[in-house]
C-alpha cells in the first residue's frame, strides 16, 4: 500500500518537473515582461521577478497601437470563423451521412487541401487577388484566403461530431413534416453543437494568431493584426525585450485562458479529428 | 424547376447543395491558386506587371534561374535537415512523454494536457519567445548551458551560420512535441490491457513488452504521426520569420521560406511560384500516402 503511494508521489513529482521544463518559455515571457529595462540583462538571469513593473504594460497600451492591432486580429479571427463554419458545417454533415465512392473522393480532396503550406499558396493568391481587385479590401481578402486553409480541418473535426448523431432522430423529424433544412437546423445542428463549437474555437485561435497571409496581403499598417504588430519590434539589436514580452503576453493570454478553461474539450476534439 | 426546388427541400438535392457550396469555395480559393501557381511559374511577374492576370510567358526560364541560384543546394539540404531533425526529435520526445504519462498515477492526464499550451500558441509568438531564449549575450539558454559546463562561451544561435538552423529546429521541436505526444497517447490508450497482463504471466520484461506489444500495436499510429509531422514541418513558416528570417546569408533558409522571400521581398513572383510548385508536389505526395494508409485502416 505505502509502496504504491510512494511510487505515485515520485511519478507525480517527475511529471510536474517535466511540465515545468516544457512550460518554462511561457513563464519566461511573463517574468521578462515584468522586469525593468536593466534587469532583463542581468547575469545571472533573475528567475524570480523583483518588483513587478506594470508600467511596461501601460506603456504598451499607450504607445504601440496594440489596441488597433488586437482589434484587427479579432476582426480577422471572427471573419475566418464565420466563413469557415457557415461553409464548412454543411459539408461536414453530408460527408458524415453518406458512405459511397463520391463521398470518399470528396473526403480525399478535403484531406489533401488541408496540407497545403500557406507560405507557398500565398504567391498565386496575392497575384490573383491583386489583379482581380480583391486586395482593395485587404482584410476581407485575407479572411477568404485563411478560410480556405482552415476549412478542411474544420470539416474533418465536425464530421466526427456529426457521425455520433443517430440518423433515426433526423428521420423522425422528417416524418413529422419538417423539410430537410428544417430537420438540419432544428435537430442535427443542436445535437452536434458541442463538437462544432470546439472546432470553431480552434479555428478562431488559428485566425487570431495567423501570420503568413496577413503579412503578405495587408500592406496598410492600420489594418494589420497583432502578429505583424509584434514583428515591428523585432528590429536588429533589439533591447526592449520586456516591452516585446509584454506585447506577447497581452496577445496570447486570452488564448491560454480559453485553452485552460476548455482543455478537456480541445484535447478530445483534436484527437478525434486527427486520427480518423 | 419545381422538381429541383422539391429535391432541395425534401430530398438529396439538399445534401448536394451543401457539399457543392463547400467544394466550390475550396476550389476557388485553394484549387484554382494551385493551378494558377503552375502558370505563374512559367511567366515573368514583377511589381510592374502585377495588375494583369496573365503575364509574359518565358518558358522554363524561372526554373533554370532557381536551379542555378547559388542558394539552391543550400536550401535543398536545409529543408531536408530541418524536416528530418524536427520530426525525429518531436516524435522521440513526444513518444517518451506519452509512454511516461500512460503509466497510471494521480494527475497524469491533467498534467499531460498542460503540454498542449505550447500547441495553441501562435507560431509567430513562439518564434519571438525562442528568439529571446536563444539570445546570444543575455539568453537564458546560453546561461544554463554555460553554468552547467556544456559550453565555455555563449553561442550566437541566431547570427552564427553554424547554429541558425539549429535555433529554428529547437523552437520547432518545442512547438511540435505536444501534438505528437497527444496523438501517440491516444494510440497507447487503445492497446488492450489484457495483452500486457498475458505477457506478464508469461514472465515478459518491460522492455520485451515494449518491443513485442507496444511497438507492433502502435504501427499505424506511428506512421500517421510521422506523416503528419512531416506535413506540418513543411508548412512551418512563422518560426523562420520570427527567429532568423532565413539568415544569416541563407544559412537557415528552407524552401517554404525561400519561396515567400523571392515573391514578397525580391518581388520575383515567377521564381517564388517555381519553388511553390515543387514543394506542393512533395507535400501532396506525402499527404496522399498518409490519407491512403489511414483510410484503409478505418475501412475495416
Amino acid at each position: 500500500m505505502t509502496d504504491t503511494r510512494l511510487r505515485n508521489s515520485v511519478m507525480l513529482a517527475v511529471a510536474v518537473i517535466l511540465a515545468a521544463i516544457y512550460l518554462f518559455p511561457l513563464y519566461w515571457m511573463y517574468v521578462t515582461s515584468l522586469k525593468t529595462n536593466s534587469s532583463i540583462f542581468a547575469v545571472p538571469p533573475e528567475f524570480l521577478p523583483g518588483a513587478p513593473q506594470w508600467e511596461t504594460y501601460s506603456l504598451i497600451w499607450g504607445e504601440s497601437n496594440i489596441v488597433r492591432y488586437l482589434a484587427n486580429s479579432l476582426f480577422i479571427a471572427f471573419g475566418v470563423t464565420l466563413v469557415t463554419a457557415v461553409v464548412g458545417s454543411g459539408a461536414a454533415y453530408v460527408l458524415a451521412r453518406y458512405r459511397n465512392i463520391w463521398i470518399d473522393v470528396a473526403l480525399f480532396m478535403v484531406l489533401m487541401l488541408q496540407v497545403l503550406p500557406p507560405s507557398l499558396m500565398v504567391t498565386p493568391i496575392f497575384v490573383a487577388f491583386t489583379s482581380l481587385g480583391i486586395l482593395d479590401y485587404p482584410r476581407i481578402g485575407t479572411i477568404l484566403a485563411i478560410s480556405a486553409k482552415t476549412m478542411p480541418f474544420f470539416i474533418i473535426l465536425c464530421r466526427a461530431a456529426f457521425m455520433t448523431i443517430p440518423r433515426e432522430l433526423e428521420e423522425a423529424a422528417l416524418v413529422d413534416g419538417n423539410s430537410r433544412i428544417g430537420a438540419f437546423m432544428m435537430v442535427v445542428l443542436p445535437l452536434a453543437r458541442n463538437g462544432i463549437l470546439v472546432a470553431a474555437l480552434l479555428i478562431f485561435m488559428q485566425g487570431f494568431g495567423e501570420y503568413v497571409y496577413s503579412a503578405s496581403l495587408i500592406a496598410d499598417n492600420r489594418l494589420q493584426p497583432a502578429s505583424i504588430g509584434m514583428t515591428n519590434y523585432l528590429q536588429p539589436n533589439v533591447v526592449t525585450w520586456n516591452a516585446i514580452m509584454a506585447f506577447a503576453a497581452t496577445y496570447v493570454t486570452p488564448i491560454l485562458a480559453a485553452f485552460v478553461i476548455l482543455q478537456r474539450n480541445i484535447v478530445s476534439g483534436l484527437t478525434s479529428g486527427a486520427l480518423k | 424547376m419545381q422538381r429541383i426546388a422539391h429535391t432541395i427541400r425534401d430530398g438529396v438535392g439538399f445534401d448536394v447543395l451543401l457539399i457543392a457550396f463547400a467544394l466550390f469555395y475550396l476550389f476557388a480559393f485553394a484549387g484554382l491558386p494551385i493551378l494558377y501557381n503552375v502558370i505563374l511559374s512559367f511567366q515573368q511577374v514583377d511589381m510592374f506587371s502585377l495588375g494583369s492576370l496573365f503575364h509574359e510567358i518565358t518558358g522554363w526560364e524561372n526554373y533554370v534561374a532557381v536551379f542555378n541560384d547559388p542558394l539552391a543546394s543550400r536550401v535543398f539540404w536545409n529543408t531536408i535537415v530541418f524536416t528530418a531533425a524536427s520530426v525525429f526529435f518531436q516524435f522521440s520526445i513526444g513518444f517518451a512523454l506519452a509512454l511516461y504519462f500512460n503509466q497510471r498515477f494521480p494527475g497524469a492526464s491533467w498534467i499531460r494536457g498542460l503540454f498542449l499550451a505550447g500547441w495553441v500558441m501562435p507560431g509567430l509568438v513562439v518564434g519571438v519567445l525562442w528568439n529571446w531564449l536563444l539570445s546570444g549575450d543575455f539568453g537564458v539558454i546560453n546561461w544554463v548551458l554555460m553554468s552547467m559546463g556544456f559550453i565555455d562561451e555563449p553561442i550566437f544561435w541566431r547570427s552564427d551560420t553554424d547554429y541558425s538552423l539549429i535555433a529554428v529546429i529547437l523552437a520547432n521541436v518545442w512547438y511540435g512535441v505536444p501534438f505528437n505526444m497527444i496523438l501517440l497517447a491516444v494510440g497507447l490508450a487503445a492497446i488492450p490491457d489484457d495483452l500486457y497482463e498475458a505477457a506478464s504471466l508469461d514472465g515478459a520484461t518491460t522492455w520485451q513488452k515494449f518491443w513485442t506489444i507496444t511497438l507492433p500495436m502502435m504501427r499505424s499510429t506511428i506512421g500517421a504521426v510521422i506523416a503528419l509531422g512531416i506535413i506540418f514541418t513543411l508548412q512551418q513558416f512563422d518560426l523562420f520569420a520570427a527567429v532568423t528570417s532565413g539568415g544569416p546569408a541563407g544559412s537557415s533558409m528552407v524552401a517554404q521560406y525561400w519561396s515567400w522571400e523571392l515573391s514578397f521581398r525580391q518581388f520575383d513572383f515567377g521564381r517564388g511560384a517555381v519553388i511553390a510548385v515543387m514543394m506542393i508536389v512533395v507535400v501532396l505526395g506525402v499527404a496522399a500516402i498518409y490519407v491512403r494508409s489511414t483510410r484503409q485502416e478505418t475501412r475495416l
